[in-house]
């Protein structure tokens, strides 16, 4: 039996009922199963090419919940990537996905992106940051940039506090390397805490996944080599990943990307096989943590599962487990904890009505839990999260690691 | 594409929103979960009777095919618009109007999800029991055009046993109500009865009034394997016939299991010829008395491994398995044909045996699957469309399924319905002043025949 009949839609619309656009707007064309027919269509070349076909296909969050869902295993994250790569291809991007890529492509061009919004950030008159938004996001709710890179900020060997247990990897990923160094300290402070010697690869660089997502597979490419590069050689027991979309493109899709028999394809499975998010690690080391039950007294937390940490990981469960083992840390788990918010990279930009519909109706049930913290392991959640509330809503949107950091006893 | 006149005036029924007519778009309402396909010239999402009334109306006026959908899950092409015109799809049309427990009933409009039915009830304490494979996906206004089974009808009935009462717009665009909230209700004919399975053809229904029941407070699953399917059959038949009523008796056979047990590695028993899934519901001490008669059954009849779910995550663990098998079968190869021919209980061990030897036959792989505790099989065939001489094997194979439920006093469909797959096959079944007596009923409410049109009447 030949890969192509393996990988054959039923059309039984078991993903209808997965997918978060579709359950919003209640359309055929917004669901997976629609999405294969369409592809189907293109490639039969019953149906022409076209950019209204092209927003079809990109009105995806690709979450993966659709294949995690299938009963006939269909993988709709390849078919979907490569068929964004031809759409792009065919009708263009828009002009800010096409600088994001530029920037994405290119560690220099990140650095220095990050470095001019940051001026940017500081620059801006209340007013107008009040005003802007991108997607439905206020611009003065956007986190700031760190101050110098975090990969900048750090040694690229950082040993342990008291006796050395073992060495891991640390692949840190766009948002802890530019926005969000709080995560990237507490995972640190974490790893050392527990005994272990932290390697960050100086020469890492974007997971790309943003940029396959929009169809810039060359580009991405050249980055995934230097990834496979910087990280195949270094003897450690773990690449661990706090971002679960990182984690989902080297666990999954580098291996995808190499032709059988090269030296690229044994090392990307050699780093796949040894992929895990920060959560699963935690989890089973948790007897490597000694907390100081005074930090976290009277904390009570709730939490979103990150699309990605469910399809991939399937770590969620865990996070709620650490939560609720934190001394003083109460657990509101929300019956929504693991619908999706409508961040989806870029989705969120793209598509700001949808996405509105779907973060709004999260904040809602969030809120009703009464808890002070709000949980969550993914950057664009938590950005998406954060950048839909004020003040006035309470909650403090945070990475598991830093609550779980601060309550460690100081050793 | 329907030509500006006629678009226009059902742009002004329901907005620019709610119409679509890009190519794109249409070929998204051009399937089901059948093989076949044919694109409709628009679809529109009514939001309300009164929109669905004048839709009818319009399209009446020019004589333009109204094929209703819900979410497309129908396995038998019924919302397949083979005549193309319009697609009338009801899946923003989704509305729980009133639950009432007290009186045990739930009022809907058509695009309400069956499972949504269920979570508006889970706090009551109440259930509604047809539970078909779709029903985390598919509507309620399809499970009533289709007259919708499920595992569990096998003790509770199907769709049209649970619909009280209805709201039809016909072809005419008149709006009819019939039946009410009450359980016993003999004022006239039982119209219910004749729009569950009418599939679309007689009238589009836009409202629902449903019977539901209080969930029973004990339940038990069983899982059996046996090493010869006939004896697995006969088990069936055997406790059945001792006076017991399970919930759901489901039967797999050793490819079912097998393609099941490759996809989700749940460690089920791969050299089991068949394997039955056994549920009984009710009162604890009934079904602690029930189990063990089931168990005895069982033994008599050869079991060679008796797993009881201990917890509710191992029991949705063994109906997760149950519910996956049409999906594991359909990435076999690039099609597969599922049918739901059924047979009267004590039939159901002859029937299993010929289904087998009809496919072998043929040369075909067949997964044979039931809801057996009431005759319901599920032949599944795994095959190519491409491959003409391959579909040709399939479409003999399974034209002597049917004659041989016929000849064992069954029927052609138990839940699926007739749509596209079965509607030749209708004269195994009924004679020609029966199939005459649907067509007059058709002709007097759609005259014109606008009505989902190229179907089973």
């Amino acid at each position: 039996m030949t890969e192509k009949t393996l990988q054959n839609c039923g059309k039984c619309g078991i993903c209808l009922n997965a997918c978060p656009v579709y359950k919003l707007l209640k359309e055929e064309q917004a669901s997976p199963r629609a999405k294969l027919q369409l592809i189907k269509a293109h490639d039969l070349h019953t149906l022409g090419s076209s950019p209204f076909l092209k927003d079809l296909i990109h009105k995806c969050l690709m979450c993966g919940s659709c294949s995690a869902a299938c009963p006939s295993g269909i993988d709709h994250y390849s078919k979907f990537m490569e068929m964004r790569q031809k759409m792009v291809e065919a009708h263009g991007e828009t002009p800010a996905i096409k600088s994001l890529i530029y920037l994405l492509a290119r560690e220099y061009r990140t650095r220095f992106g990050a470095g001019l919004a940051r001026t940017g950030q500081k620059l801006m008159p209340a007013g107008l940051a009040e005003k802007f938004k991108l997607g439905n996001i206020p611009l003065k709710n956007f986190p700031e940039f760190n101050v110098v890179p975090f990969r900048k900020a750090h040694d690229e060997v950082i040993s342990p506090k008291g006796k050395p247990l073992g060495r891991v990897i640390y692949f840190t990923g766009c948002a802890t390397h530019y926005l969000y160094g709080d995560t990237g300290s507490a995972t640190i402070g974490i790893l050392r805490h527990m005994g272990y010697e932290v390697v960050i690869p100086k020469s890492q660089v974007c997971c790309s996944i943003p940029l396959l997502f929009h169809g810039a597979k060359k580009q991405a490419m050249k980055n995934i080599r230097t990834n496979v590069k910087a990280l195949a050689d270094i003897e450690a027991e773990a690449v661990l990943v706090d971002c679960s979309t990182c984690g989902e493109a080297l666990k999954n899709e580098y291996p995808r990307l190499f032709k059988a028999g090269s030296k690229h394809l044994s090392d990307a499975r050699n780093i796949s096989s040894r992929v895990t998010d920060i959560l699963s690690f935690m989890d089973l080391h948790f007897d490597l943590l000694e907390f100081d039950p005074a930090v976290t007294e009277n904390i009570s937390v709730t939490y979103h599962a990150p699309c990605h940490t469910r399809n991939t990981f399937q770590s969620h469960f865990l996070a709620e487990k650490l939560l609720q083992r934190l001394p003083g840390v109460t657990y509101h788990r929300a019956p929504d904890f693991d619908q999706c918010c409508g961040g989806g990279g870029t989705f969120f930009y793209e598509y700001p009505e949808v996405s509105k519909k779907m973060v709004d109706k999260k904040i809602e049930s969030a809120k009703a839990m009464q808890a002070t913290h709000w949980i969550t392991d993914c950057p664009v959640c938590r950005m998406n999260l954060a950048g839909n509330m004020d003040e006035s809503d309470g909650l403090r949107v945070l990475h598991p690691v830093t609550l779980i950091y601060a309550a460690l006893k100081q050793i | 594409m329907l030509n500006t006149e006629v678009k226009a005036e059902f742009i002004q029924i329901v907005g620019p929103g709610r119409y679509l007519d890009r190519p794109e778009e249409l070929a998204c309402y051009s399937y089901d979960a059948f093989v076949e396909e044919a694109l409709p010239d628009a679809v529109i999402f009514p939001q309300t009777t009164a929109e669905v009334s004048q839709i009818l109306k319009t399209a009446g006026r020019y004589k333009i095919p109204v094929t209703g959908r819900g979410a497309g899950t129908s396995v038998c092409g019924a919302p397949i618009p083979v005549r193309h015109g319009i697609v009338l799809c009801f899946s923003k049309m989704d509305k729980i109007i009133e639950v009432n427990t007290r009186d045990r009933y739930i009022i809907v409009q058509p695009g309400v999800v069956n499972a949504d039915i269920q979570k508006a009830l889970l706090p009551f304490g109440f259930f509604y029991p047809p539970d078909p494979g779709s029903m985390n996906s598919s509507t309620i206004g399809g499970n009533i055009a289709q007259n919708a089974g499920g595992p569990r009808c096998l003790k509770y009935g199907v769709t049209v046993d649970y619909v009280l009462g209805l709201e039809v717009v016909l072809a005419s665009g008149e709006i009819i109500r019939f039946g009410s909230r009450n359980i016993k209700d003999a004022t006239g004919y039982k119209l219910s009865a004749l729009f569950c399975g009418s599939e679309g053809t007689l009238g589009i229904i836009t409202e629902a009034i449903l019977k539901v029941l209080p969930k029973p407070e004990a339940v038990k699953t069983l899982m059996v394997t046996f090493d010869d399917l006939d004896n697995t059959a006969k088990a069936v038949t055997d406790i059945i016939g001792s006076g017991i009523l399970p919930a759901a008796m489901e039967l797999m056979d050793q490819l079912t299991l097998n393609a099941i047990e490759d996809s989700a590695n749940m460690g089920l028993d791969r050299n089991a010829q068949g394997t039955l899934l056994i549920e009984i519901d009710g009162v604890q001490e009934a079904c602690d008395k029930e189990m063990k008669k089931i168990i005895e059954k069982v033994r008599e009849n050869g079991a060679v491994h008796i797993q009881e779910a201990g917890s509710e995550n191992e029991r949705e663990k063994l109906w997760t398995a149950r519910r996956s098998a049409y999906g594991v079968f359909a990435k076999l190869a690039p099609d597969i044909i599922s049918e739901d021919v059924t047979v009267p209980v004590s039939k159901v061990p002859e029937m299993v045996r010929r289904i087998i030897e009809i496919t072998t036959r043929y040369g075909l792989r067949v997964g044979v699957l039931a809801h057996a505790g009431d005759g319901n099989m599920h032949p599944m065939v795994p095959a190519d469309k491409s491959n003409k001489e391959e579909w040709g094997r399939v479409e003999k194979a399974f034209a002597e399924i049917f004659k041989a439920a016929a000849d064992l006093d069954g029927t052609l469909s138990g839940e699926h319905g007739i749509g596209l797959a079965k509607a030749a096959y209708l004269p195994l079944v009924m004679n020609q002043a029966t199939l005459d007596f649907m067509k007059k009923i058709k002709h007097v409410i759609d005259p014109d025949g606008i009505l989902n049109p190229g179907k089973f009447v």
